[in-house]
């Protein structure tokens, strides 16, 4: 899980052009949104993406997102129950 | 009258002057705005989201208004006064290409929200705008090349509504993600009452675009 | 300096409710939409309701007398049948249109050529013919170059509020003393590369849209063109073409928010109608219609309500969105708006709010009687683009 979450992060960080932010500064319970990382709503979109591209899950409503990517935890463990790649 | 000479930035892929001073730099290309927001700006993180002509746009006002010594507004105040009129040819050429790379493969086949964004020519002045809290007008017109009597005319034409004090306005193009072009400056209400000396001060801007 | 007035004295339009203004005219009086499946635009993603205009290409090309085969694009093709119209109304030849001037919004421009033929450019030859028909100001040139040679050609590219910025454009240029008579407004066609994009922000219906309704679930991308003629009241009254209508006033202003998404309060949608408000010396009480920007997504529709509650207060005229009958007309909405108020106005009837159903917890209620009979004075028309980009315009009754 350690390492899915590493790669997470780093996916992340290239997706969504976090370009001064490196794996370790990313606390894995802080908010994704709002505080945290301070990310928006197209980052929301383009982690639907990600998350289809890199692991096969396809989610068509947005509002689920901003449950999904609460958190890295969060996320990381949605992907681990739902990947298909 | 005398009248004061506009202040400037020029910039392309390989070099950037601010009225006429040319700055150190080591990168050139992309690279080159990179180097240039971290040396001279560092606290605009949603600059590395933005596609090239955004931040050749947004790199070239922020040189300026560091040159001018311009103070942005507090963060809950917003200014209505300054417009934002810019100009190019290609328009969002450079970003529509790297868009178009996302939904050109069937097997391959991820639209990017991120990179759709940009691919609307005037994102760039909502970008500027954003950034320094301006509610003003904001334009973008596709023009040929650029011609120094015509954006004056439309600048003129800018100041008609009798809120707008200055406008931001420049040329900015990039139709590579390695290859942009781009001056900008500020012009005051009363440097556009006289649109022939305007057009002339734009010329010289344009002259140092085209010969660098 | 004398203060210039401008008026319009000619209108064309192409649209998904109709291929001139009679026959968008009969649209809205018959409350009839023209969104529906996909039926010209050869992609895919045929799931998404869109507002199309009835005529393929070949069929346009017939009508404007195009002889096959020239290299044409369907945003100049719609572009060129609503100029014809407004020239033809505006009783403008070839002769004239040399001292005019002609302002263009689109986006899009020759891009529906250029997907389709994209592989061609890079294989072969056989296509490139097509390269430079795609920007958008060889676009606006094609469409002006079938009339006569403007004196001034300019396109605006400011997203969904091009066309609106183009007739504001227009309108300083005559106020300046530049021409007496400038025609603006715009096209656009619905693409694959900005029906993908506009899902890849999820923002698209995947049925018929529904402005300002509680349960509304996003747009319906929709194409067509429009253009007014904007002319010096002097110059018009030496000519004796008849009014259609009065530009009493416009503004535009930046939301400074965010690149797509509109602040929740509605700020630079509230300072444009402002703007264009005091432009015309009027109080919000003296409009009698809002044309909204209502493009059916979730964003907007609060954005504009909580901008119109606090512009209007209690003195709301009725509002609409026409966009469930055209769908969204991006850059070309603007105009196509514009030229829908101008039916209003000279018909006395309120457009009706198509689909509308549920009222929005907070927002405003649209119109849903069409108030045959009625006299309008003076109409608020909204058109707010991606970058912030807000504009309004007023469009008054020729007296």
């Amino acid at each position: 899980m350690e390492e899915m979450i590493l790669k997470l992060k780093q996916e992340i960080i290239e997706v969504l052009n976090l370009e001064d932010i490196k794996p370790e500064d990313i606390d894995n319970d802080a908010p994704l949104f709002g505080e945290g990382l301070g990310l928006d709503s197209i980052d929301a979109l383009e982690l639907i993406v990600l998350m289809e591209k890199n692991y096969g899950i396809k989610l068509q409503d947005p509002a689920k997102g901003k449950e999904i990517f609460k958190s890295i935890n969060v996320m990381a463990d949605f992907i681990q129950k739902n990947r298909t790649r | 009258m005398e009248r004061r000479e506009l202040d400037y930035v020029v910039l392309n892929q390989v070099y950037v002057s601010v009225n006429g001073r040319e700055l150190e730099h080591e990168a050139s290309g992309n690279a080159l705005l990179t180097e240039l927001y971290r040396n001279h700006i560092a606290d605009w993180p949603k600059f590395f989201k933005m596609d090239t002509l955004s931040k050749a746009g947004f790199v070239a006002s922020e040189l300026l208004f560091k040159e001018i010594g311009e103070c942005r507004p507090g963060s809950e105040e917003f200014i209505q006064a300054r417009a934002v009129v810019l100009f190019g040819v290609t328009a969002s050429l450079c970003a529509d290409r790297n868009y178009q790379e996302t939904i050109q493969d069937k097997d391959n086949y991820y639209p990017s929200p991120a990179l759709f964004v940009y691919t609307l020519p005037n994102i760039v002045t909502g970008e500027i705008a954003i950034r320094n809290h301006w509610r003003g007008e904001t334009s973008f017109y596709v023009l040929e090349t650029p011609d120094a009597a015509q954006m004056a005319f439309h600048l003129a034409c800018a100041f008609q509504d009798q809120v707008t004090d200055s406008i931001l306005a420049g040329w900015v193009d990039s139709s590579r993600n390695d290859d942009f072009q781009a001056f900008m400056t500020v012009v005051r209400r009363e440097d556009a009452a006289d649109t022939e000396w305007l057009a002339g001060q734009l010329k010289q801007m344009i002259n140092i675009l085209n010969n660098k | 300096m004398q203060e210039r007035s401008v008026l319009i004295t000619g209108c064309g339009i192409v649209s998904a409710i109709g291929q001139d203004c009679g026959q968008v005219l009969d649209s809205l009086l018959k409350v009839r939409t023209g969104v529906g499946p996909l039926k010209y635009l050869k992609t895919e993603h045929t799931e998404f309701p869109v507002g199309e205009v009835k005529l393929s290409d070949e069929e346009m090309e017939r009508m404007m007398g195009i002889v096959p085969g020239t290299p044409t694009t369907r945003t100049a093709l719609m572009g060129m049948i609503a100029l014809h119209e407004a020239l033809g109304e505006a009783g403008l030849n070839a002769q004239d249109l040399m001292e005019c001037g002609f302002v263009n919004g689109t986006t899009v421009g020759g891009m529906d050529k250029s997907e389709q033929y994209y592989l061609d450019f890079i294989g072969n030859d056989s296509r490139n013919a097509y390269i430079n028909t795609h920007d958008c100001g060889s676009c606006s040139e094609m469409i002006a170059d079938k009339f006569g040679r403007f004196r001034i050609i300019t396109t605006i590219s400011t997203a969904c509020s091009s066309a609106a910025n183009a007739i504001e454009m227009a309108a300083d240029m005559i106020r300046l003393g530049e021409a007496d008579i400038v025609v603006a407004g715009g096209s656009e066609c619905i693409t694959k590369f900005h029906l993908n994009g506009f899902n890849s922000l999820m923002i698209l219906d995947h049925n018929q849209c529904r402005p300002f309704d509680a349960e509304r679930a996003g747009l319906n991308l929709g194409e067509g063109a429009a253009y007014v003629v904007l002319e010096e009241a002097g110059h018009a009254a030496a000519r004796g073409v008849r009014t259609l209508a009065r530009l009493s006033g416009y503004g535009n202003a930046c939301d400074a928010f965010h690149q797509t998404a509109s602040s929740p309060d509605g700020e630079g949608a509230y300072l444009a109608m402002s703007k264009a408000l005091k432009e015309a010396g009027l109080k919000p009480a003296d409009i009698d219609y809002v044309n909204a920007h209502g493009t059916g997504t979730p964003n907007n529709d609060e954005s504009e309500s909580q901008a119109m509650k606090r512009l209007f207060g209690s003195s709301m005229p009725p509002v609409s969105s026409t966009k469930s009958m055209t769908g969204h007309t991006t850059s070309a909405s603007g105009a196509i708006e514009a030229v829908i108020c101008i039916l209003a106005l000279r018909n006395g009837f309120i457009p009706v709010n198509y689909a509308f159903e549920h009222p929005m917890e907070n927002g405003i209620v649209p119109n849903m009687d069409l108030n045959e009979g009625c006299r309008l004075r003076h109409v608020l028309c909204n058109s707010f683009g991606f970058g912030g980009n807000d504009s309004s315009l007023v469009i008054s009754a020729a007296e």
